[in-house]
């Protein structure tokens, strides 16, 4: 007969019965409204993952602070072996919501499961293999070598979970009492989970229009609604609540496509990053704040900033690449006009809004542009067949920079859009690659962004701002982590 | 027997023809499901993980072997599972059809009541107010977006009267509302329907034999034209029956309902086709039905059409 079990199940009965005892039931209920909700509760199947945490439902091994580091979560520690492979140690009473205790063995079946069934959980080191070592340890193989084994498993397709015949239990925060595929969510505290006392009981309610969320909240019949459109927010004013703004870690960029012949030029292209004003954007926009790099500010390895607004000296380096400015105010070199078009894609509105001050800033300095609006991002920015590409892109989902500036700026790497090479900036990804001390890491992810920043084969231009209506029930709720971490284990009722 | 027969292999050929020039179409589609999953859910991800999901979608392959292999699994209620959220696409669509329905349906209901009812009194006192009524709601129906209909029902019930608990009620006050909203958008042109079967019958010679005998004018208009009035709504009901399945999505999206409706925008959104191929097939199906039902309405009502 297995006795592991027995000192954890005793501390979850003791901590059920310290619940039991203090009989401060949560009293409260609150009703959260969001545009997105989890479409199933198993994290093998498609998104699930991502939304199961982002609702409080299930967790990680490690998760991305608001800090933006990753940190310990279900996991006390992980560290690399001589062999590739790591070692993850598990953090000390720590209970799924049926009150069973979260034992190596049962973390491994169900990352197994996932690896096995979900793509996603396979996007960035290949398939992962667990296997317990005893009930409070796993080892990780990775099918490619990796240095930041906990930043992946922060990643949204690793939620900890345990199969009970067909019904899946999580640690998270809150437990599932009824679920609406694509309706609503029934949730109680996980009576298990520290603090549970604390918690509302949360109804979790999917409304898709983001103006019919809107007109839920001045109803009041939502205690939170989560990323209003930002054209509601004066129509809530004097409504019962408020409403907060946060910045996401979503980045909005301009890719540059350095295989054409006027973007060939590092001049131009400089020109091109320096004419354009954030800030404008961000008025165009109506939120959001001027980006200082690949990162919103928020990550440890973000750049400095500000980056410079320097129409003059645009114009200055455009005469110095040759190109003259002519009667008309268009540019030309050797007879050829310096004319440029800008790709955006409706899914992303912003984008489209921001091409008409894309376009008003780069004739400003002599540069004739034209607008264009695609639903295939994707493919057209694969085939290069474009001179500027508006871009939303989340640069650091798992707390980490390295998959970005790899993917995105490495030779011939499979997202390199810009078609920009550079034999330094490889070697200095390599570098990224092979480091494992987090501070060495953002130094070179600091350095890599100098590079890019200097190269400019992107311009990175705005992180955007998403908004939050609050009731005076949850009036000390502070949102961040983009739509990763909504409901989390500090989301408790303002006495 | 032939001829039933004939009718059943004409319906399934064009049934056919439908299902398979919509798989072509959705694949002409700009946007690649794997491209647009990835983006959605923030996946950098790499050749690799992108070849895998093809693979898993069934995405791989041939066009042609593509669709057969569908065909063969839409055919034996395999219907495989939705690219967006993983779940089983028939259970999605079990969960989901009854709202749609809920909607649809009463909102065709009040419809068809208040249409038929508003239909037989404007005929009764053409330009009276009535008629003028029905005119603006038909007009109201053509030119109005349904969306800010929706909006502006919500704004005014349910924020300021606060009437009905629209997005946040038990599941008749969250069918309510996007039922009214369906029915004001068919109650002027069903009344219009109505109007002209009615007007038809005081036209002829046996209604003015039967105002002669002393019946009331609104008497013998009902007396003569009920029926007339019901077989013109229900030759125009036919088309209006067939959209009901899939064609409630606004009504779904204001008023936060997990209709079926609702999750074919999104799956449109999302290019999954997983989701929007069993749906074209059935929708193909349903107008099937609801033309051919209507058809037998008519001959209940009409033996002539028979």
């Amino acid at each position: 007969m297995n006795y592991s079990y027995l000192p954890r199940t005793l501390a979850a009965a003791a901590v059920s019965g310290a619940m039991m005892a203090s009989a401060t039931v949560h009293a409260e209920e609150v009703t959260i409204g969001q545009t997105f909700l989890a479409s199933g509760l198993d994290p093998a199947e498609g998104s699930n993952g991502w939304a199961l945490v982002s609702h409080g439902i299930g967790e990680q091994l490690f998760r991305v602070s608001r800090d933006g580091e990753v940190v310990p979560n279900l996991a006390a520690s992980a560290t690399p072996n001589d062999d590739g492979t790591w070692t993850v140690e598990l953090a000390p009473d720590r209970f799924f919501s049926d009150g069973t205790p979260v034992t190596a063995e049962v973390v491994a079946t169900g990352l197994n499961r996932t690896g096995e069934a979900n793509p996603s959980a396979r996007a960035t080191a290949g398939l992962l293999t667990f296997s317990a070592v005893d009930s409070d340890t796993l080892t990780v193989a990775t099918e490619q070598p990796t240095t930041i084994l906990p930043s992946i498993l922060a990643e949204w397709a690793f939620p900890i979970y345990r199969l009970e015949g067909d019904e899946l239990i999580f640690t998270g925060p809150f437990a599932v009492e009824q679920f609406e595929p694509g309706g609503s969510i029934e949730m109680t505290p996980n009576k298990f989970y520290a603090d549970a006392e604390a918690r509302p009981d949360i109804t979790l309610r999917r409304i898709a229009d983001g103006q019919s969320l809107a007109l839920a909240f001045a109803a009041g019949e939502l205690d939170m609604a989560f990323n209003l459109p930002v054209e509601t927010l004066a129509m809530l004013e004097g409504k019962s609540g408020n409403t907060v703004s946060f910045p996401v870690a979503y980045q909005y960029m301009m890719w540059m496509n350095t295989r054409t012949p006027a973007l060939s030029d590092p001049r131009v292209r400089q020109a091109i990053d320096m004419a354009v004003s954030r800030e404008d954007l961000v008025t165009a926009a109506q939120a959001g704040v001027p980006a200082t790099g690949a990162f919103a500010e928020s990550y440890p390895f973000a750049a400095a900033g500000p980056l410079p607004y320097d129409p003059a000296g645009a114009a200055a380096l455009l005469d110095e690449a040759g190109w003259s400015l002519g009667e008309d105010g268009v540019r030309t070199r050797d007879g050829e006009r310096l004319e440029l078009v800008v790709y955006a894609y409706p899914q992303r509105p912003d984008l489209v809004t921001f091409q008409p001050v894309v376009r008003a800033a780069l004739a400003d300095i002599g540069i004739a542009v034209t607008t264009q609006v695609t639903e295939s991002p994707s493919e057209v920015a694969a085939s290069g067949e474009f001179d500027l590409f508006l871009w939303a892109q989340h640069t650091a989902p798992a707390g980490d920079p390295g998959l970005f500036l790899s993917l995105f700026f490495e030779t011939d790497a499979a997202r390199n859009y810009s078609g920009w090479s550079d034999a330094d900036y490889d070697a200095l990804i390599a570098e990224l690659r092979a480091a494992g001390d987090p501070k060495a890491r953002i130094d070179l992810a600091q350095r890599a962004q100098e590079m890019i920043a200097d190269a400019a084969p992107v311009a990175f231009l705005v992180t955007p701002e998403w908004h939050v209506g609050l009731s005076p029930a949850l009036a000390a709720y502070e949102p961040w982590g983009s739509d990763y971490y909504v409901i989390r284990p500090d989301l408790g009722v303002a006495q | 027997m032939a001829a039933s027969a004939h009718m059943l292999g004409r319906l399934t050929l064009s049934w056919l023809a439908v299902v398979a020039a919509a798989f072509l179409l959705l694949r002409l589609m700009p946007g690649d499901p794997v491209e647009v999953f990835l983006s959605h859910v923030n996946i950098s991800a790499g050749p690799e993980t992108v070849a895998a999901y093809r693979v898993q979608w069934g995405l791989d392959g041939s066009v042609a072997g593509q669709f057969l292999r569908w065909l063969g699994g839409f055919l034996t209620f395999d219907w495989g599972v939705s690219y967006q959220t993983g779940r089983p696409v028939a259970t999605d669509f079990a969960a989901r059809v009854p709202y749609s329905a809920a909607i649809g349906f009463g909102g065709m209901s009040l419809a068809v009541i208040a249409g038929y009812a508003l239909g037989f009194l404007a005929a009764h006192h053409p330009d009276g107010v009535p008629d003028k009524l029905s005119r603006s709601l038909a007009v109201a129906g053509q030119a109005l977006p349904a969306f800010a209909v929706g909006l502006i029902l919500l704004w005014v019930l349910g924020v300021q009267l606060r009437w009905i608990d629209a997005l946040g009620g038990g599941s008749v006050e969250r069918i309510l509302l996007p039922a009214l909203l369906v029915a004001f958008f068919s109650i002027g042109s069903m009344s219009r329907l109505t109007r002209a079967g009615f007007l038809e019958v005081k036209s002829s010679p046996y209604f003015r034999t039967a105002l002669a005998k002393g019946l009331s004018p609104l008497g013998a208009l009902w007396h003569h034209g009920r029926v007339a009035g019901a077989l013109t709504l229900i030759a125009g009901l036919a088309p209006e029956l067939a959209w009901i399945v899939g064609g409630t999505a606004v009504a779904e999206i204001v008023f936060g309902v997990p209709g079926l409706s609702e999750r074919v925008v999104q799956a449109v959104n999302h290019r999954d086709y997983a989701i929007l191929q069993p749906y074209i097939a059935l929708v193909a199906i349903w107008m099937a039905v609801a033309l051919q039902g209507a058809r037998l309405l008519r001959r209940v009502f009409d033996p002539r059409v028979a």
